[in-house]
């Protein structure tokens, strides 16, 4: 018995023996390569290969989790969850999804990753400290990751949904910064992935954390004052990406945290804003043919020119506010669904990156943002990492120290530019964004 | 298991470290009486480090044979080896260390298995209920039990054979208050390594929801703080606090060598001469410290490591790759997480050793100032040793006396600054830290504590 749907049919007799009524049993096997880079040099080289699973056992709506990696240990796995659901308090919004027929998706398995030797992997790392090194003689990689997962997902329940797929990831990044004398530069951070190994290109990610590193260099003091912003997708992700799943997480939405839990049909950011979460995205970090509740996956658009058209549901939470399912349960076969996105994107815009600084007086462009951003208020307030000044539609010189200080709700409803150029952060795609009143003070 | 290890060790050619993990764990949380999770995990596997050419490979298996653990010790082997080609620094060796054989056994008369989950998830339900029906002003409540219950096997090529047995249990309660509008939080925790018994032998669960509710309506009562820069007690729990999350972390050597602010200062004063700060493998003063950990993942024998002695910085604490790199003794500092985790150099119960002064003398000291109890609402701290953390419970001192309760109060600092300025020591010791987990890449589980002191630290005042 060695496929992994396999696997997971047999735990699930097994708890039903055991006595529970509806079952579901998820399971993932995952092999993994990690090549990890630290201060310009290898690190410590990885490879691991586990196979989870994880049983939910519900009896008369009541529900107990249990998960093991150990195959000799699933009988005592099977019997926990009953016990578990046999003790809890039951809730009417405890039940499991039905069948329903959808199509695999293609493209998220390359049968040559299987091939890929560690050797590979380490070779990948030493290309992106080659690419530094050659570069300039001041940059520093000061942390970096090449890693490889190759792995099978199975979901089995008692209402006869029963799915596998494989699947297989490249994962790079790299974290720039340039050493001058005494001057260390702003740190810059690069993200990219792919499915296919002939498409691995660490190249590009890698030039680009350095030549941001280096480009920060002589940054000086800004100035202050109250205007535009361009925010680069790294720092669309910090201030608004979270934002945005935050208050679209119907777990939010039902505990009463969303700020939009009243708001669906309503306007809630710039008609210039589209947001999408594709879970059969070709080519997506998180692209699958089912989520974590074996719920096949589809494109929802959460935001439509500035409308709030949907929340993020898993089976309990469109049960509880009777609403649909939107096939987003997430989670690994350790610990009950949750609720995540697969792959979520900010639509391009119509004018490119240039075109949205070219119509700026003075203004800043923020790389990267760290600071404070909380999700309820949407307050944010934090140092504009990588900072350029922007002066008469051009961007004049690197500073550093500033600050930036708003409101993310209201700033996604007033901004005013979203660029044609997107990149990729995660599993999040995400254009340049032009935000308008955004308070500024030089550090 | 150790046998089979043993017999894979003596056939591995170079230095092989073989760790054997099972880890059964159990976790239950209840928000506002609806059940979020109760789950058990089973993980066991087998991680093996392998040296080759001066660096370090890493895999694990979760296949507990003879052939996949083998397996996993060739894969460890190449990736070093191959790694070792493109790599700058290498390991010249490893320093010889007294390592653990035998039995090593977290000590209790009361194991989590003799009680069942029902009466765990039992006892869950009926917290969160009390707290909820304890004052019409809770609106909100989320109680949680979790334990970690791990077997660990450690052999390496250069002698180890430890066989370790560990339980670490830990409980928690929040109340949330409101009244006009206005909400306040209040909460407290527990954890030990440990029995079911040891985890309540401070305060009963009832007592832990009773605080956290007392806490949260006081709160609505109270007035924020003005900011200043204030004399100030710190109880152990802030004691805690403040010696793991802003010195700790900066003499943890592998930050050391990424230039942390105690780079080379060994031998200097970082510290009023009444500081001894240690961080210790076995519990110390009292027993069940969440941290314990008698060996550590590399199967060093843990002890006390004195890191700070009378103000003077005496030790970083080390794994053996960089107790080799600053020539020094390893001070089993090496932690991983899950079998599946590499060792790297965690903390294990950080504190400041107990002073001569009783504790109502050094509040009757104080003209005007603050006692501040517990971390609250969370806190950060840089390798520069700045911090800033929330304070759970703060109290005005007048003339010598406890006055009346301030709310939002943080406090924030260089940490070495602050321990500059101590000026009195207590003569007790408590340990803070017990529930959750240190982060590091990885998580751990440690605790913290010591006796309370006085020091002049920078309090914030209202923050919205």
């Amino acid at each position: 018995m060695n496929k992994l749907i396999d696997l997971c049919a047999d735990a699930l007799d097994r708890t039903k023996q055991k006595g529970a009524g509806e079952v579901e049993v998820y399971g993932e096997s995952m092999r993994t390569i990690t090549v990890a880079i630290e201060k310009n040099d290898l690190q410590v080289s990885r490879a691991q290969k586990e196979t989870m699973i994880g049983v939910r056992a519900f009896s008369e709506k009541r529900v107990g989790f249990a998960s093991t990696n150990d195959p000799t240990a699933i009988d005592e796995m099977c019997a926990d969850a009953v016990i578990l659901a046999k003790a809890s308090p039951t809730d009417e919004n405890n039940v499991l999804p039905c069948r329903e027929v959808s199509d695999y998706v293609s493209g998220i398995y390359d049968p040559a990753a299987q091939d890929f030797r560690i050797e590979d992997a380490i070779e990948q790392a030493v290309r992106m400290l080659d690419i530094a090194r050659s570069m300039d003689k001041r940059l520093i990689l000061g942390n970096g990751e090449f890693s490889v997962h190759i792995g099978t997902r199975a979901l089995v329940n008692s209402n006869g949904i029963s799915s596998e797929e494989s699947e297989s990831l490249f994962v790079y990044y790299a974290l720039a910064t340039a050493r001058d004398g005494d001057e260390v530069s702003n740190m810059d951070y690069q993200f990219d992935a792919t499915r296919r190994a002939e498409a691995i290109d660490v190249e590009p990610i890698t030039r680009r954390a350095c030549e941001n590193a280096l480009g920060s260099l002589g940054a000086k003091k800004g100035i202050s004052f109250n205007g535009q912003v361009i925010l680069s997708p790294n720092a669309a992700q910090s201030l608004f990406a979270s934002l945005i799943l935050f208050q679209a997480n119907a777990k939010n939405v039902l505990r009463g945290m969303s700020r939009w839990k009243d708001a669906l049909g309503s306007t809630v950011a710039s008609d210039l804003i589209t947001v999408v979460d594709d879970g059969r995205l070709p080519n997506g970090v998180g692209t699958a043919s089912f989520d974590r509740e074996g719920v096949p996956h589809k494109r929802l658009e959460l935001i439509t020119s500035g409308r709030l058209m949907s929340f993020m549901h898993n089976t309990y939470t469109a049960m509880a506010l009777g609403m649909e399912n939107t096939g987003h349960a997430a989670g690994s076969a350790r610990s009950v669904p949750g609720i995540g996105p697969s792959n979520f994107e900010i639509l391009p815009g119509e004018r490119s990156k240039g075109e949205l600084i070219a119509e700026i007086d003075q203004g800043v462009l923020v790389t990267r943002f760290s600071g404070r951003a909380d999700p309820v208020s949407g307050d944010f307030s934090g140092v504009a990492k990588g900072g350029y000044l922007i002066e008469n539609g051009r961007i004049s010189r690197p500073i550093r120290g500033t600050l930036i200080a708003g409101n993310a709700f209201e700033a996604l409803k007033s901004l005013s530019g979203v660029s044609s150029e997107r990149e990729r952060v995660f599993s999040l795609t995400l254009p340049y964004l032009r935000l308008e009143g955004i308070s500024i003070t030089a550090g | 298991m150790l046998q089979l290890l043993q017999g894979i060790s003596a056939r591995a050619s170079g230095w092989v470290e073989l760790r054997y993990h099972v880890r059964r764990s159990k976790r239950i949380s209840v928000r506002n009486g609806r059940l979020e999770e109760s789950s058990t995990l089973r993980l066991a596997g087998v991680g093996v480090r392998a040296l080759v050419d001066g660096v370090f490979g890493f895999a694990s298996t979760t296949d507990l044979s003879e052939r996949g653990i083998s397996q996993a010790v060739s894969e460890a082997q190449g990736a070093a080896r191959t790694s070792a080609g493109a790599k700058r620094e290498k390991i010249a060796s490893l320093p010889k260390v007294a390592l653990a054989c035998g039995e090593y056994s977290v000590q209790t008369d009361d194991p989590l298995d003799d009680h069942s989950l029902t009466e765990k998830l039992a006892l869950v339900m009926r917290i969160d209920e009390r707290v909820r029906s304890a004052s019409k002003a809770i609106v909100s409540s989320s109680v949680a039990y979790s334990e970690l219950q791990d077997e660990k096997v450690i052999v390496t090529t250069d002698g180890a054979a430890a066989h370790i047995i560990d339980a670490k249990p830990d409980f928690r309660v929040l109340a949330v208050a409101q009244q006009d509008g206005d909400q306040a939080m209040g909460m407290d925790s527990a954890g030990v390594s440990g029995g079911y018994a040891d985890l309540f032998a401070e305060r009963a669960p009832e007592e832990m929801a009773d605080k956290a509710v007392r806490l949260a309506v006081d709160q609505l009562r109270a007035e924020y703080a003005a900011g200043e820069v204030a004399t100030v007690i710190l109880d152990p729990g802030l004691v805690g606090v403040l010696s793991h999350e802003a010195i700790g972390h900066t003499v943890e050597a592998d930050l050391v060598r990424g230039g942390a602010i105690t780079s080379g200062k060994i031998g200097t004063s970082v510290a009023s001469d009444l500081v001894t700060l240690c961080d210790s493998g076995p519990s110390t003063f009292i027993p069940y410290a969440a941290g314990e950990l008698l060996v550590d993942d590399e199967g060093v024998k843990t002890g006390r490591t004195v890191i700070i002695d009378h103000g003077i910085l005496r030790s970083y604490l080390h794994s053996r790759e960089s107790a080799a790199h600053f020539g020094v003794e390893p001070t089993g500092n090496a932690r991983a997480f899950e079998y599946s985790d590499e060792p790297i150099i965690r903390m294990r119960n950080t504190y400041i050793e107990p002073g001569t002064s009783s504790v109502e003398e050094i509040i009757a000291s104080v003209k005007r100032g603050y006692y501040l109890q517990g971390l609250g609402g969370g806190g950060q701290a840089d390798s520069n040793a700045e911090f800033m953390f929330g304070v759970r419970e703060a109290h005005e001192i007048v003339d010598g006396k406890i006055g009346k309760m301030v709310r939002g109060v943080t406090i924030s600092g260089n940490a070495f600054e602050v321990l500059k300025s101590v000026d009195a020591v207590g003569n007790d010791f408590a340990w803070g830290l017990g529930a959750g987990h240190c982060g590091k890449g990885q998580l751990a589980k440690v605790d913290a504590g010591g006796p309370h002191l006085r020091c002049i630290v920078t309090i914030g005042g209202r923050q919205e």
